[in-house]
């Protein structure tokens, strides 16, 4: 916003407009460049790691001396002289791509709905059960691993399929974050669409779930967006519940599967770990970069008619 | 606003009665199931789950909350009742040396045997049948042989009796009649063999106890459901359950205790603990400080960049926001010790740079006001990627004509962004910015990681640094503590005591959250 | 994005049939069924090898598909999963038994959580000090080496010995050794004047940036601490660390610091103790000396700088020496498989083939005799040698507290921030701060009647309720307790636990004291501190 008042200011100078455009944007470009300094200078160090063979993570060198790719092989179990067994890199970034992404969709779902109540309906103990779902959030919840491990060891012994080491248990588990503080985020959204949509659409003799399929979801696009790619990073890199819920290391997700080098007291593997996370970075960037056109857009672009 | 609750269409409301009973059956189910295999967790929460839509389902009042019932079922499940376990566990003295259930610990206490004075034992070679019925071959310290079945006498026998094979280099028979003989590991591997008894029941019998032993063995101790007592049979002495440890009158305990409700025992310790001796009030207000600088700057740059970058005409803005968002993809465990590394006094790239080029370098890891502000560097680069994306799709939210009635009235741009952007971007935002607050105010990870609380402070009375937060400071009293290890149910205590405090700030915030929504109805 | 969102409709309603329906599993993903953990009924006589004292894998009678009769489970690190790995092939034909080995980051903490379940691993991989606190929660089973007893270190056994019982079969011992760089010093330092002089004279020559690598400020400094006295934990006479003689102030570690902050002060000692860091220093010749470990090894080889190991110098108490480590495999006290577990490690990991292959992953000497006298790696016996006097790492609970107040003591230290002696005092206090028992100087009356007397239940000796106050005569008194009729027994208890107890005739740890009450009434109590003589007083 520096940005804007200091073409603000211009704009008394100047008052070619064209020329104020260019002006504005040359100075925000020069400050991407220094934030992008900023958002990528420790990841650059995060690759010369991956490239030190020494696995350490204090490189003094952004070039490291014998720089190899030596910890990229050894993450694929293609180094001929090392060999940390039972290494699966591409299962368990399968893993994580398809249980977050399950559920990303299922939790997204479920958010949107209960925002929509919370946005258009009244009822009674609205407000308190808003403000509940942020005070449980602030709940430190010590021992929820100890209890949610239970839990899901004693479902197991009645379904297997959602038991302990299996993908489906650990989906059930998320979807406990899908009443939280996305549904705040969801339904301010909500608020600031008119209500004059919903009332054109109770005219024609919509349902209530008419309106909101039909009339509302459209224009949720961007915020849909936002959320589904935060619950989409906060299940991907989440490793607390996977890590004590799946045990076979076929089953693990990328997260629990670059812990393993990170096991030792002494000899942490950091520069495996470093490969393995430079790598795994990649699929929410090709998302992100995939879909944050559809962020720009819904309001602005004129989708209200009213 | 009008509700559609009243014209429910028959099919409607048959689909409805035809889900609650489908929803009874099912979850019915896995009650009973659980139930049967006493597992009382798992069937009171589901219990709960249970009840709870009926209600949501049967009552139309409830109509509201048929919209987000799944969602309520699993924030019951995973959510509140991991909560309810935590508060309980307050009250108890869950924790190192009383980790296991009552049953849990009785179990392994009723395991233990004994060899009495006048026991003796073998080493053991195990036959099989193929019925699945073992002899053991046994050789005591004298070098005497015994055969040993279920049922029968201890006999002494030799390689070459009647129905037994020639011996092997070290006695061993290497066949019995109508028997197998198995090496030690496969024996092993029936579970069943250490609890078969060989020998007649009420006389001399043998078990296998180790892989080289077996022996005469008794059962330790035997427990008096009535009394709550346990009697060692080796010495006679009874022990008595004490705050879960079974405790003889001479203090001798036996392991391993058990977890058992100890009442506000953990909160009186926290009262009286050195914890409070400790420098309280700086930690509370760097406590207090911390959260609040960095939401305020992780939501300001995230914002500035979500607008900056927003314009559809501006170049590369696909590219410069992809890489804007690099620092949210990559695990902040890795993150977070880069940084350290990098911000290291002595042999980091920032001072080194910093010493090359303007000839400072700033201590950050050894003095408090330094350490601080790499702290709060630190995350700001962890943060700002969230509210990037956060802000970025609520501004969408706001309706392009206000800025056009704004501009026509003749309002520059900082007055838009006061009066219209702020606003109605705090309607979406606000409780987004108090849940990162309360995260930051517990935000234990980059304290612990990227600096563990340090530099300490000179003459505090308990261990305590310059940027430890409550979290931080607590977690090395409680945790490392006091020569009595991990204590959950201390250390539950101390989150509730916390999350008194931090939902008091948050219950306070909920003012403003009210003046949000009357704003958004304005609209 | 509608058809996004009705898909997620569908999806939802599959997991709510996942988890409502038992009989179709329709999850979302296909999830394997979990592999047959029900043992099926060894019906089939097996061919049995003959045991013999190594293992030589026979082929089976069998080489059709092998159906496994049992499974065990292990978690273990990276380092050593991958030889357990190997072995499961052979274990499998050998002998029925499947070996499922898990690479696990946080062994101790997620066993915690799983066993008690049951769910937990049959054997777990980790250093002695890591399994006090298992042993305490009854979470291990004690191992029972047979005939391969006198075939292990005597000291790694005794690391993860307590109360008298063996809870792991070792594999492995590690400690510190004197690193020193070939190229700059020929003759290693005997004593830590002699690193002085050596170092400073290296440095004035330009050659190294400091005389010293400063690789932590606890475990890794530990050899000089020793060498001029330090020490942290006392033993009692039975050889175990006793928390109440702390020792952490001790003149000894007094003039360690002392040593330490005055080369700080010179500019002998870099002031960053990050471990990285230092070792990179030594790597890169900046340092002629440092303390180092055998899981070092492997990078100071492949940084090329010449090197050779020795003992530590020697100060005022003489040599120094390190905390010795001893790596294990304990058993689950929860797994079905105990027995099992437990002739899996003592007839098939005990032996001189896979205690060399893992001797060979580690690079830890060996805790198998048999192994580490063929050991002919020179750095690890030079190890060896320098760690012949070391201390076992304390695996007391007390320990906990430790660490921190320790780390920021010498922390304060080198950073200037305060002087050696203040900032050992101040820790000391600290610790013992937490270690100390909030009940000491307690007089209690422990007995059959305090439930009535307002404590939680009987027979407890930290119950203020009951507690004795001291009076001006020097007699504690207690009551007086309104009882009912009845049968009673007491005794007097101190510091609130049993530890320190009085029966009849004032006797420690004697019989209990007996009174009855005819009819209800008031009891008091009385206690003579000098006699230890209990005074009831009746109604």
């Amino acid at each position: 916003m520096s940005s804007t008042s200091l073409a603000q200011t211009y704009q008394r100078i100047s008052s070619s407009k064209k020329f104020q455009e260019r002006f504005s944007i040359a100075i925000r470009l020069v400050i991407a460049v220094f934030l992008i300094f900023f958002s990528i200078f420790p990841v650059l160090w995060i690759l010369s790691a991956a490239l030190d063979p020494r696995n350490s993570l204090t490189t003094q060198d952004l070039i490291p001396p014998n720089w190899s790719f030596d910890n990229f092989l050894r993450l694929f179990n293609k180094d001929p002289n090392f060999s940390f067994g039972d290494l699966k890199y591409w299962t368990w970034l399968w893993n994580s791509v398809k249980i977050s992404t399950i559920s990303t969709v299922l939790s997204l779902s479920l958010t949107t709905m209960a925002a929509y109540a919370f946005s258009r309906l009244r009822f009674a103990g609205r407000i308190t059960l808003l403000k509940a779902i942020l005070l449980i959030q602030v709940f430190p919840n010590l021992l929820a691993l100890v209890a949610i491990y239970v839990l899901i060891f004693q479902a197991g012994q009645i379904v297997p399929a959602i038991g302990l080491n299996t993908h489906a248990g650990l989906i059930l588990v998320y979807m406990g974050g899908s009443m939280g503080l996305n549904i705040w985020l969801m339904k301010g959204f909500l608020d600031t669409i008119p209500r004059a949509i919903d009332e054109s659409g109770m005219i024609d003799g919509a349902s209530n779930f008419q309106i909101f399929y039909q009339l509302l979801l459209p224009l949720l696009r961007p915020i849909l967006i936002v959320i589904g790619i935060l619950s989409f990073i906060g299940t991907y890199g989440d490793f607390i519940l996977a890590r004590i819920l799946l045990n076979d290391s076929s089953q693990y997700t990328l997260m629990v599967g670059l812990q393993i080098f990170t096991a030792g007291q002494f000899d942490k593997k950091w520069g495996v770990f470093a490969a393995g996370a430079l790598i795994g970075a990649l699929p929410i960037m090709i998302t992100y970069l995939a879909l944050q056109d559809q962020i720009a857009g819904g309001l602005t672009q004129g989708a209200v008619k009213e | 606003m009008k509700q559609k609750t009243g014209n429910e269409s028959p099919l409607g409301l048959l689909t409805r009665v035809l889900l609650v009973v489908v929803l009874d059956a099912a979850i019915g189910w896995f009650i009973y199931n659980s139930v049967q295999l006493g597992f009382t967790q798992l069937a009171a929460v589901l219990a709960v789950v249970l009840v709870m839509l009926n209600i949501i389902f049967l009552l139309p009042q409830a109509y509201a909350y048929r919209w987000m019932a799944i969602g309520l079922s699993f924030l019951i499940i995973f959510v509140i009742y991991p909560i309810l376990f935590t508060v309980y566990v307050a009250f108890t003295n869950y924790g190192d040396g009383h980790l296991l259930t009552k049953e849990q610990a009785l179990k392994s206490i009723q395991q233990a045997t004994y060899l009495p004075e006048e026991g003796k034992s073998y080493s053991w070679t195990a036959y099989k049948s193929a019925d699945n019925q073992y002899v053991l071959w046994l050789i005591d310290s004298n070098g005497d042989t015994f055969l040993a079945k279920v049922g029968e006498e201890i006999v002494p026998a030799k390689p070459g009796d009647p129905g037994i094979g020639e011996a092997d280099s070290k006695g061993i028979p290497q066949t019995i009649e109508g028997f197998q003989r198995l090496n030690t590991l496969l024996a092993a591997a029936d579970k069943e063999l250490p609890n078969i008894k060989f020998g007649v029941e009420g006389g001399k019998t043998v078990q296998v106890r180790s892989p080289s032993e077996a022996a005469e063995l008794q059962i330790r101790y035997l427990y008096d459901e009535a009394t709550d007592t346990v009697t060692d049979q080796e010495t006679g002495e009874i022990y008595y359950n004490i705050d879960g440890t079974f405790t003889s009158r001479t203090g001798k305990t036996i392991n391993p205790g058990f977890r058992a409700v100890v009442g506000f025992k953990n909160f009186i310790q926290f009262a009286t603990s050195p914890a409070l001796r400790g420098p309280l009030v700086r930690i509370m207000t760097w406590n207090f400080v911390f959260p609040t600088i960095s939401v305020l700057s992780t939501f300001f740059l995230g914002l500035a960049i979500a607008i900056m970058f927003n314009d559809p005409n501006f170049p590369l803005k696909k590219i410069i926001r992809s890489l804007l968002l690099i620092p949210y993809t990559i695990p902040s465990l890795i993150t977070i010790l880069i940084w350290r590394g990098m911000m290291n006094p002595e042999f980091g790239i920032i001072n080194r740079t910093l010493e090359r080029w303007i000839g400072v370098a700033p201590p950050w890891t050894t003095e408090p006001i330094w350490a601080q502000a790499a702290v709060l560097l630190v995350n700001l680069w962890l943060g700002y990627p969230y509210f990037m994306l956060v802000t970025s799709g609520a501004l969408q939210s706001i309706p392009a004509d206000l800025y056009e009635a704004a501009t026509v009235d003749g309002a520059g741009a900082w007055v838009r962004f006061r009066k219209i952007t702020l606003p109605l971007l705090l309607v979406a935002v606000g409780p987004l910015l108090i849940a990162s607050f309360v995260f930051n105010f517990n935000n234990f990870n980059l304290i612990y990681l990227f600096i563990n609380g340090g530099p300490p402070i000179v003459g505090a009375q308990t261990q305590a640094g310059h940027t430890d937060i409550l979290i931080s400071y607590v977690y090395n009293l409680a945790f490392a503590s006091g020569g009595r290890g991990v204590q959950y149910g201390f250390a539950s205590a101390i989150s509730i005591i916390i999350f008194i405090i931090v939902g008091a700030i948050t219950l306070a915030q909920f003012r403003f959250t009210n003046m949000w929504e009357e704003v958004s109805q304005n609209v | 994005m509608s058809k996004r969102f009705l898909l997620s409709i569908v999806l939802l309603f599959a997991v709510i049939l996942a988890a409502c329906a038992p009989a179709a599993t329709p999850s979302p993903e296909a999830t394997e069924p979990p592999a047959a953990a029900t043992e099926p009924p060894a019906a089939e006589p097996t061919k049995a090898p003959e045991p013999t004292a190594t293992t030589a894998p026979e082929p089976t009678a069998a080489p059709t598909a092998v159906e496994p009769v049992g499974k065990l489970t292990i978690w273990a690190d990276d380092t050593r999963a991958p030889i357990l790995q190997e072995l499961a092939p052979a274990f499998l034909e050998t002998y029925q038994v499947e070996l499922v080995v898990e690479l696990k980051s946080s062994i101790r903490d997620d066993f915690q959580v799983a066993a008690p379940t049951g769910e937990g691993p049959d054997i777990i991989v980790i250093a002695h000090d890591q399994a006090g606190t298992l042993v305490a929660n009854g979470l291990l089973a004690p191992v029972d080496l047979g005939d391969k007893a006198d075939q292990f270190v005597e000291n790694a056994k005794s690391a993860c010995t307590f109360d008298g019982v063996l809870y792991c079969m070792p594999y492995a011992t590690e400690n510190l050794g004197f690193f020193y760089n070939t190229d700059l010093v020929e003759t290693p330092p005997a004593t830590w004047d002699e690193v002085v002089t050596i170092g400073e004279a290296l440095k004035n020559e330009g050659k190294v940036t400091y005389i010293m690598a400063l690789t932590g400020t606890t475990y890794d400094l530990y050899p000089l601490f020793t060498a001029f006295g330090g020490y942290i934990f006392g033993k009692d006479d039975k050889g175990n660390y006793n928390p109440e003689d702390l020792g952490l102030d001790n003149e000894g570690m007094i003039a360690a610091l002392t040593w330490v902050a005055d080369n700080v002060a010179k500019g002998n000692l870099p002031t960053d103790t990050d471990w990285a860091n230092n070792h990179a220093l030594f790597e890169t010749g900046e340092v002629p000396f440092i303390m180092a470990g055998p899981w070092a090894l492997d990078r100071i080889r492949q940084s090329g700088v010449p090197y050779a190991v020795t003992n530590f110098p020697a100060g005022p108490a003489g040599e120094g020496f390190p905390f010795a480590g001893t790596q294990g495999f304990f058993i689950s006290s929860q797994s079905e498989n105990v027995l099992l577990a437990q002739a899996f490690l003592t007839e098939f990991v005990a032996t001189e083939e896979v205690m060399q292959k893992l001797y060979e992953a580690g690079k830890r000497p060996s805790a198998f005799i048999p192994v580490l006298e063929k050991t002919d790696d020179p750095d690890l016996a030079a190890m060896g040698e320098a760690g012949r006097n070391a201390t076992m790492m304390p695996a007391i609970p007390a320990m906990g507290s430790v660490w921190g107040n320790w780390n920021d003591a010498v922390t304060l230290v080198i950073q200037g921030k305060q002087e050696p002696e203040a900032a050992l005092k101040d820790g000391a206090t600290k610790i013992r701060n937490l270690i100390a028992n909030p009940l000491t100087g307690m007089v209690n009356v422990p007995g059959s009647y305090q439930a009535q007397a307002g404590c939680s239940g009987d027979w407890q000796p930290e119950c203020a309720a009951t507690q004795m106050t001291k009076g001006d005569d020097g007699i504690w008194r207690s009551g007086p307790f309104a009882l009912k009729a009845g049968d009673y027994e007491v005794k007097v208890a101190l510091d609130g636990s049993w530890t320190v107890n009085y029966g009849v005739d004032g006797k420690e740890n004697g019989d209990n004291y007996k009174f009855t009450l005819a009819a209800d009434g008031e009891v008091s109590f009385e206690f003579d501190p000098e006699t230890k003589l209990l005074n009831i007083i009746l109604p």
